[in-house]
C-alpha cells in the first residue's frame, strides 16, 4: 500500500460531496490538515451515523474503489463504531463515535474548512485523543497542544469545547 | 509572521511556522508516509460495535510498541 496523497484526499472530498456524505477529518490526519507537522499512515474520517448518511457513504466509498463483501457493506450501512478499510486505493479509518466527543452534530459546528476539506476543530481532535488515552497519543498531545496555541494565535479563533 | 509565545517551545514554534508557509499539497506529501504495522495491517477489513471492543483488540492483539494500548 502506497501513502495516502493529497489527490486522494481530493478524490474523498470529491466523492463524498457527491453523495452529499457528512464527515470530518478527525485524528492526526486531521491536524496535518490544519497545518500540523507530523508524520502519519492513513485517514481517519469521522462520519455521521444516519441511515441516510450510512447509505451514502457506502456508495461513495464503492464510488472510490472500495471492494466489499456484502457482509462489509452491511457493517457500513450499519455505522458500526470503528472500521478499518484496507481494501481499496488506500487505507481509511471510520469513525462513527470517536471517544471525547459527544455528537457529530457538535463537531460539525466546530469544524474549520481546508481547501473545501472539513476538519474536526483542533479542540475536538484534542479532546479525542486525550480520552482514547493511548500510548501513542499521551507521546503526541505535548506538541499537538502547543499546535493548539500556535494555531488559535494565527488564525484569531477563540472558540473552546462547550 | 507571528509573534512566539513563551509557552511554545521555540523549535516547536518554527517547525509550525515552516510547516505553515507550506502549501497542503507539499504538507501531506511530507506527512503521509506508509509504514507497515504488524497484525493491524494485516486484514482488508475490521468493524467493531463499539470504540471499547475496538481498544480492547488492539491491546489483547497488537504489539506493544506500537502503542495502540491505553495508558
Amino acid at each position: 500500500m502506497a501513502a495516502f496523497e493529497y489527490r486522494q484526499a481530493q478524490e474523498i472530498r470529491d466523492v463524498f460531496c457527491r453523495h452529499g456524505v457528512s464527515y470530518l477529518f478527525i485524528g492526526k490526519s486531521g491536524a496535518i490538515l490544519l497545518g500540523y507537522p507530523d508524520t502519519t499512515q492513513d485517514a481517519d474520517l469521522f462520519v455521521e451515523r444516519t441511515e441516510a448518511n450510512c447509505e451514502a457513504l457506502y456508495r461513495a466509498l464503492v464510488e472510490l474503489g472500495f471492494v466489499l463483501t456484502a457482509a462489509q457493506a452491511a457493517e457500513v450501512r450499519q455505522g458500526k463504531d470503528f472500521i478499518q478499510l484496507k481494501n481499496g486505493p488506500f487505507d481509511l479509518d471510520l469513525v462513527f463515535a470517536p471517544d471525547g466527543i459527544e455528537r457529530f452534530a457538535d463537531a460539525w459546528r466546530r469544524r474549520v474548512e481546508v481547501e473545501g476539506f472539513p476538519v474536526c476543530h483542533i479542540d475536538d481532535i484534542i479532546a479525542s485523543k486525550e480520552a482514547a488515552n493511548r500510548k501513542k497519543d499521551r507521546e503526541s498531545l505535548p506538541r499537538l497542544r502547543s499546535f493548539r496555541e500556535y494555531w488559535m494565535k494565527t488564525h484569531g479563533d477563540t472558540r473552546r469545547l462547550l | 509572521m507571528s509573534s512566539e509565545p513563551s509557552d511554545i517551545p521555540s523549535e516547536w514554534w518554527d517547525e509550525f511556522e515552516a510547516a505553515a508557509s507550506r502549501p497542503l499539497e507539499m504538507r501531506m506529501r511530507y506527512a503521509f508516509i506508509y509504514t507497515y504495522k504488524p497484525v493491524l495491517d494485516d486484514a482488508p477489513f475490521r468493524a467493531f460495535d463499539s470504540m471499547e471492543e475496538y481498544r480492547t483488540w488492539c491491546e489483547a492483539n497488537l504489539p506493544d510498541w506500537l502503542g495502540y494500548g491505553r495508558v
